[in-house]
């Protein structure tokens, strides 16, 4: 059975399992390396991507669910994204591993809540594990991202 | 002693190979020191500069740690200067073995990769020289150019590379002066931060090869159970699963996708012996740890300061608790994988995340029957390692499956098999005593530890029975503090259930049970906690700028809000002082760290920012063990599957300000990826009690009810 969904902008067809969950299609069918498998049931984020907009857990998500919707991933950030470079300046990742899924969390956060407020931050970035402890520095790098992409008046 | 290597990578490079004297190790329970570590510096024609690491970088910077010391020794611009962890190969030994542990990274190779670079620095200059017909006292390597400022003629050094490798290396080459040193102790970006926050592939589950198919691996729920059969069938009946292999600890469904795989895993129907471990329980298990605790069992000593008899039987008071830790996993965000491929002559080729590359080859090798020499072992950069990547308990069965399938096969465990396959932070109890005199000081402290070896389950050798398994004792043995009289002794309790070392090791567990005990006693004696430290430390001027470090950043004995409370421990480990101060209250029953003030002292720093982001790290990953997690056995396994059942903190409950505090107190380098952990555990701890007066003698918190 062939599904069809745009990944970042362009419109991909796969002839797979439509209950393949679409963090397998990303990596092992289309090569986009960037989401994560960590644990395969929602619960660590690694996988994050944004599926129209919203961020979304994509080794619980089946591509039959994403038939005709845009996808997007970290490769799609176009690498110099101002979350991306927050995370640079802030020196976020210690692994990294989990670093694509944060990122992704924070650009739908910051997509949805230009100016999030500490307890927003961190409701917002709660979905997404982080091992090594990074959590210090992602919520200044999100306030650094929101000052870029969102300056308050004066700024 | 000095060698020259043929080692020459690429026409025109150089390569520059140095080893070193033999260096004692002076750690807990390490074998004798085996003499030879080098490091290979290579110059390429275009004048960029590679160093071949014996580091395994998992995050803790390790590597950009060694790119400022080569560029800052050498003369060049950071950005010229790129990092590749090494194959397994003499040079990159310490004590006979590659591998990254036990915060060694930057003070282990600060100095011998200083002088390497020095070789290669003066052999470039000696180049330049002798073309130019200048004597190389005259000259200068900077910014990757060797200059003559009286004829202000300069030349790149990719140019000077061919010349440079034909020349004698230096026996002893001056190093730079610190005025000299551009990068070191300054903030500077992490060499492999880029390639992550563009989410390339840079972890051994992004390697593909062609023609690779992808294997799921089912392997035994019980610890020490081996595989008794399988229903083929039950798997190859789901669509792109191609094979079922035998391995060992259990099966590899072998399949065209990583879903396939996954699916077939599941639906393979497979069956266990049994074992003598298959009742196994934690309960069984803490039962036989605490009667480790008492007079019948038989202690191993490990320290004997003064004469406990004599404070026992002068206390005015003894003050004595129990302590219990259970097991922890290391939940590397990236579970187990790796690539394997033999080519055309029969190498094997593994792409892998491990933290002990000979370790790996070798069980590589005896899987594969070939020799050593035959496996080209990758080290990827690591999606985490904390100690579990120390092991080489996963890379015989992904051998074993390539063989087989005669494929190149990406081997995987599911989160599942990462929590059900041990080697955890082992369990623990202690029974800590404390004598006072009339006026409240402590006259002594003795400690016992009881508990599984880590030693026993984790050293290829084992642990011969009588013998201490030194991180059993760690930290507490070594401790500053010195009343009167300090007994440190230890039960062995053996357990089937496989242990490594976990962040920090035997430090986590130790330092929650000393500290949060010295926290007891202050209380008990009516003393103020960061006083009786100092009074137990009063011989002890670098350990009093610690606490004193901590204390005055951290605004002790000044007022706090209402429900607020502040906790202090202090922990030494791999070489550095660490003393943390938590503030925390308790919102629905759940505790809140506010505000952590941590002072490290590891000695002197190459990267400030990098000791920073270890000391934020170490904390979250000490506060997440502290707060909730913990393994569970039941039935010979582990309970915990997923991080539904053992959670790892989230940001939602990390502390809301960390503060760092570094104190370069001159003295020998320390580490800096473990010591900022132990301390959090008991200092939250400590602010816990303090806020609710009730003493808090296991973990992890969420154990215990708090309103």
């Amino acid at each position: 059975m062939k599904i069809t969904f745009k990944v970042n902008g362009d419109t991909r067809s796969l002839e797979a399992d439509p209950e393949m969950p679409l963090l397998w299609a990303l990596r092992d069918v289309l090569g986009l390396k960037g989401a994560k498998y960590g644990c395969g049931i929602g619960a660590c984020g690694a996988c994050t991507v944004h599926v129209n907009g919203k961020a979304m857990r994509s080794c619980v998500v089946p591509i039959k669910a994403v038939a005709g919707d845009e996808v997007r991933t970290i490769e799609g950030l176009g690498g110099t994204h101002p979350v991306q470079q927050a995370w640079l300046e802030e020196q976020v990742p210690q692994c990294g591993y989990c670093q694509s899924g944060q990122i992704m969390q924070a650009v739908a956060l910051l997509e949805t809540t230009p100016r999030p407020t500490a307890g927003q931050i961190r409701e917002g970035m709660e979905g997404v594990l982080c091992r090594c402890g990074t959590y210090p520095r992602i919520e200044a790098a999100v306030r650094r991202a929101s000052d870029a992409l969102a300056p308050k008046a004066g700024d | 002693m000095l060698t020259r290597r043929d080692f020459v990578l690429g026409s025109g490079a150089l390569a520059v190979a140095v080893s070193l004297p033999l260096r004692t190790e002076a750690s807990v329970g390490q074998a004798a020191a085996q003499p030879s570590v080098t490091a290979y510096l290579e110059v390429a024609p275009d004048g960029r500069v590679t160093l071949h690491s014996p580091t395994t970088e998992m995050g803790q910077g390790t590597h950009t740690g060694h790119a400022v010391i080569i560029a800052d020794e050498l003369g060049v611009d950071l950005d010229r200067v790129s990092v590749v962890t090494a194959e397994p190969s003499d040079p990159f030994r310490r004590n006979g073995q590659m591998g990254s542990g036990g915060s060694w990274g930057v003070r282990y190779w600060y100095q011998p990769l200083r002088k390497a670079t020095a070789q290669a620095r003066e052999v470039l200059v000696a180049a330049a020289a002798a073309q130019w017909g200048v004597p190389a006292s005259e000259c200068v390597l900077e910014r990757g150019e060797v200059v003559h400022a009286a004829s202000r003629r300069s030349t790149g050094i990719g140019a000077l590379a061919a010349a440079a490798a034909a020349l004698p290396l230096p026996g002893d080459p001056p190093l730079r002066p610190k005025s000299q040193l551009r990068y070191t102790g300054r903030k500077v970006p992490r060499v492999d931060l880029p390639a992550k926050v563009r989410g390339e592939p840079v972890f051994a589950s992004d390697i593909e090869r062609p023609g690779m198919v992808y294997a799921c691996a089912r392997l035994a729920p019980v610890f020490g159970a081996d595989l008794e059969g399988f229903d083929r069938q039950s798997a190859t009946a789901v669509p792109g699963v191609l094979d079922v292999v035998a391995v060992p600890g259990g099966a590899a469904v072998v399949a065209t996708s990583s879903w396939a795989a996954l699916k077939g895993a599941e639906a393979l129907r497979i069956r266990f012996k049994p074992t003598p471990n298959d009742r196994l329980d934690s309960a069984t298990i803490s039962r036989q740890m605490r009667a480790g605790l008492e007079a019948t069992a038989q202690p191993i000593k490990a320290r004997e300061d003064g004469d406990w008899a004599a404070a026992s039987a002068g206390a005015k008071r003894v003050v004595e608790a129990d302590y219990e830790v259970p097991y922890l996993s290391h939940s590397p965000m990236e579970p187990w994988n790796c690539t394997v491929e033999f080519d055309a002559e029969g190498t094997v080729h593994i792409w892998a995340p491990v933290q002990t590359q000979d370790r790996n080859r070798n069980a590589a090798a005896a899987a594969a029957g070939v020799p050593p020499e035959k496996v080209r072992l990758h080290t990827t950069l690591l999606g985490g390692g904390f100690g579990r990547r120390l092991g080489s308990d996963g890379i015989a069965a992904a051998v074993v499956t390539a063989r087989t399938v005669k494929r190149p096969v990406k081997f995987f465990w599911t989160r599942e098999e990462e929590f059900t396959q041990g080697w955890y932070r082992p369990a623990q109890v202690a029974r800590l005593k404390a004598t006072l005199d009339a006026e409240g000081r402590v006259t002594g402290l003795h400690v016992r530890t009881a508990g599984p070896a880590l030693s026993a389950s984790f050293s290829p050798q084992g642990l011969p029975v009588g013998q201490l398994d030194g991180s059993s004792v760690q930290t507490i043995r070594e401790s500053r503090y010195r009343p009167a009289a300090f007994h440190v002794e230890w039960v062995r309790v053996d357990q089937p259930v496989t242990m490594a070392p976990w962040r920090s090791v035997g430090a986590t567990q130790n330092g929650y049970f000393l500290e949060c005990f010295i926290d007891e006693v202050a209380r008990a004696a009516g003393r103020d906690a960061c006083q009786l430290r100092r009074e137990l430390l009063a011989h002890d001027a670098r350990a009093l700028k610690v606490i004193d470090t901590v204390a005055k950043a951290a605004g002790w004995g000044e007022p706090l809000p209402k429900g607020h409370a502040r906790g202090m421990a202090f922990v030494e480990s791999y070489g550095s002082l660490c003393a943390e101060v938590a503030e925390v209250s308790l919102r629905e029953g759940r505790p809140v760290v506010h505000r952590v003030v941590c002072a490290l002292d590891c000695g002197s720093v190459v990267l400030p920012d990098g000791v920073r982001a270890q000391v934020e790290g170490g904390i979250v990953q000490g506060l997440s063990a502290a707060m909730g997690e913990a393994v569970t056995i039941v039935a010979g396994g582990a309970r915990e599957r997923n991080f539904d059942a053992y959670p790892l903190l989230r940001i939602t409950e990390s502390p809301e300000r960390i503060e760092t505090i570094i104190i370069e107190s001159g003295e020998v380098m320390g580490g800096v990826g473990e010591p900022p952990l132990p301390p959090i555990a008991p200092a939250v701890v400590n602010a816990l009690v303090a806020l609710t007066g009730r003493p808090i003698r296991e973990l992890p918190l969420s154990r215990h009810r708090f309103i």
